[in-house]
């Protein structure tokens, strides 16, 4: 028993030295990390809203908890006259992982184009819902939600029109479902 | 001469992958694509050879009842050092790799090397076991995911291997398919021994 | 040396039966339904089971060769996997999937664990599995439709197979409201006609896998081996009682006990797999409860994966799942030695 103080010294000086280790190498990555974030962020908005390219996109955040950013505002031009869509990001639980997509929408709700910003599927078949076929420039299975209304979605096994990827049927309607979901909330807000 | 040893046993006598059975959780998890495969051998390479350092380094001072939580904070830091860097750094890297970066620490050959040989062996040592039984895992992990890729995804590192008239067997790339490959390297390799033992 | 006593362990009576006369028994009993393939499904059918026969002869050999046995592949028994295999392959296949899936079934199915005799699970359904899973989409799609029939075995329906049918209009019904009215009344007709189907289903006039689809022509070689005892009822039976009693409880729109059990029991691969594939003599057990509740364990699966499932059918899953349970079920059902405790 009377080892326990001198494993409890151990203990903290060894945890001592990890987390101040830890907070150094924090302090350098921090802003890199986050860096990549908005940048990514920033890309795919301009990607999902194209026409916003010469305009500015705005958060509009939850009045409640300035925190949380509901979803985000394309406008033409830098005076915020012309409003041209939206933009949010569609969470969704995919075969293995969480899929995070933007999206975008025009005024009245149609897809103006979809981006898978991150995503862990199974390689080979739900990682294919970032595939570019070749002689493609766009991926295919994000590419066909563009110009269909965002709240009416389904994938060809349930009856709708979105083509599922071969062998990960749960990867397609987990994104497809999602973004329906989450359009009609989205939408809702817009629209109160 | 016994440098040598040390480093080359993680290759071949006592890969921790083929030999040791040591991993195979992180191996069955990221063998689906060569790339990953990189990827995950060298961030647990650099994991490896940290960990044993250190680990050697306080193996004097740390009691014996203790080191287990000891040896963990070391690990765990270390991983937490390559998960930042890499976010940090190599976006695109940290975004496949993504959830098994966190795995590292509960990796066994990371723990095992450091309770089998580092708390053992002086620092120089260490660093040799740590290296050699990185590039053992790393190759391990690249042969694994060559057979997987080619066959699953009719790539390697992501370039067309066959004409597009190639059907790809998915399974290879879903989990059984590392299981048969893994189980056919190893008996590959005890058929190998079991020559060699024979003839000489 | 005559006048010796040989002291030998049991067993002391031995049947004249040996592997080949098993073997060609099944086979000439697996007749019947490849005649009936060739006719409902074409001269292409006839080229699928040859290629996969041909198939499984050569990895056995080149197995037993590597492995410095003796080449035992007149036995009889890669023939036999050869035909289960090609029965449960649409006839529409690209001739390459049979030659693969007939080398993965003997290679990791059956070589690797020692040859015949120490496989755990039935090879040709290993073959089976392994291109489900890797080639899904030549496995699961059905275009030929069958001479004098229809794909479904409706005459109204001529799109897709009886099981696929009723799973995708299943789904319709239980999320009925997600779906337009016109997709749920073609739902609910699909769902009432099965009952004209029965005839169509019996005699093979339906779409599916080369040797599944007749269930006379699968009958009339079951009656065969089992007249040969060759095959007991026991698991068959209660294999098929399984799966007509649950899906009479489960499968039905109007709530319990409304479910159409002959349809569930003549569609798919049932009849196949519950004589010539669960029956298989070293992948199933020995004593007689073992055999019982090998049967019930099989068709408790395959009601799960048909009405709950991903796939319209669950007969191979059903039988390689229950195969690894058979150790475990010979242990526990041995019967008490007398006197024994």
């Amino acid at each position: 028993m009377k080892d326990i103080p001198k494993f409890a010294l151990t203990l903290l000086i060894v945890t001592i030295i990890a987390s101040g280790s830890l907070a150094w190498v924090n302090k350098i990555t921090k802003p890199k990390i986050f860096a990549i974030q908005s940048r990514d962020l920033n890309n795919g908005l301009l990607n999902v809203l194209p026409a916003a390219k010469n305009g500015v996109i705005v958060p509009v955040k939850s009045p409640s908890d300035p925190d949380n950013i509901l979803y985000y505002e394309g406008f033409a031009d830098k005076d915020k006259t012309k409003l041209i869509g939206y933009a949010y990001l569609v969470p969704a639980s995919g075969y293995s992982s969480i899929i995070r997509t933007l999206v975008g929408i025009d005024t009245v709700g149609n897809i103006i184009s979809i981006q898978i910003l991150s995503q862990q599927e199974t390689p080979g078949l739900g990682t294919k819902c970032q595939e570019i076929r070749s002689g493609e420039s766009k991926p295919w299975f994000q590419h066909q939600f563009a110009g269909k209304m965002a709240t009416n979605l389904a994938v060809d096994k349930d009856g709708g029109d979105i083509v599922s990827l071969t062998g990960a049927t749960i990867t397609s309607r987990a994104i497809t479902n999602a973004i329906a979901d989450s359009s009609k909330s989205i939408l809702g807000l817009i629209n109160k | 001469m016994k440098v040598t040893q040390e480093l080359f046993k993680g290759i071949y006598s006592s890969n921790p992958v083929f030999r040791l059975m040591l991993g195979l959780c992180p191996t069955l998890a990221v063998t689906s694509s060569v790339n990953n495969a990189i990827g995950m051998g060298g961030a647990a390479t650099f994991v490896l050879i940290s960990s044993n350092f250190v680990v050697s380094l306080i193996r004097k001072f740390v009691p014996s009842k203790i080191r287990i939580p000891v040896y963990i904070t070391v690990i765990a830091t270390f991983v937490t050092i390559v998960d930042l860097i890499m976010a940090g750094f190599f976006p695109d890297l940290h975004k496949s790799l993504g959830i098994f970066i966190p795995l590292i620490v509960v990796n066994c050959i990371i723990l095992g090397r450091a309770e089998a040989f580092a708390s053992k062996n002086n620092v120089f040592f260490s660093l040799i076991d740590g290296l050699g039984m990185g590039i053992g895992f790393t190759l391990a992990l690249i042969t694994i995911s060559t057979f997987r890729e080619i066959l699953g995804n009719g790539t390697w590192l992501g370039m067309p291997v066959f004409g597009s008239s190639f059907k790809p067997a998915l399974l290879m790339i879903l989990n059984p398919g590392a299981f048969f490959t893994i189980g056919f390297i190893i008996a590959f390799l005890n058929w190998l021994d079991r020559k060699t033992s024979v003839s000489s | 040396m005559d006048k010796n006593f040989y002291v030998s362990p049991s067993p002391h009576i031995k049947d004249r039966d040996s592997i080949p006369k098993i073997m060609y028994s099944v086979i000439l009993a697996l007749v019947p339904a490849g005649v009936g393939a060739v006719y409902f499904f074409g001269i292409r059918a006839l080229y699928v089971i040859i290629i996969t026969v041909l198939s499984a002869l050569v990895s056995e050999a080149i197995c037993q060769k590597i492995m410095k046995r003796p080449v035992t592949i007149t036995d009889g028994s890669a023939i036999v996997t050869g035909i289960l295999l090609a029965y449960n392959l649409p006839a529409e296949v690209p001739f390459w999937l049979p030659v693969v899936g007939a080398f993965f079934g003997i290679v990791i199915g059956k070589a690797v664990f020692g040859g015949l005799g120490f496989n755990p699970m039935n090879p040709a359904l290993i073959g089976r599995a392994f291109l489900m899973a890797s080639w899904p989409v030549y496995m699961t799609v059905f275009n030929t439709v069958p001479k004098n029939g229809t794909l479904s075995g409706i005459s109204a329906i001529t799109s897709a197979t009886p099981l696929n049918v009723f799973k995708h209009a299943r789904e319709i019904l239980i999320n009925s409201s997600s779906f337009s009215t016109q997709q749920v009344t073609e739902a609910t007709n699909a769902m009432s006609q099965f009952s004209s189907s029965y005839g169509s289903l019996f005699w093979g006039k339906v779409g599916g896998c080369l040797g599944e689809t007749s269930a006379a022509l699968l009958l009339l070689g079951a009656v065969f081996l089992m007249y040969k005892r060759i095959i007991g009822w026991k698991i068959p039976f209660s294999y098929i009682g399984t799966v007509a009693l649950l899906s009479w409880i489960f499968s039905g729109n109007d709530g319990l006990f409304s479910g159409d059990a002959l349809f569930h029991v003549l569609s798919g691969g049932l009849i196949l797999g519950a004589f010539f594939m669960a029956t298989d003599m070293v992948t199933s057990p020995i004593t007689f409860k073992g055999r019982i509740f090998f049967g019930i364990g099989c068709g408790i699966i395959t009601v799960i994966i048909r009405l709950w499932g991903g796939y319209p059918e669950g007969v191979s899953y059903s039988i390689l799942l229950m195969n690894l349970t058979v150790p475990l079920l010979d242990k526990f059902s041995r019967p008490k030695t007398f006197g024994g405790k």
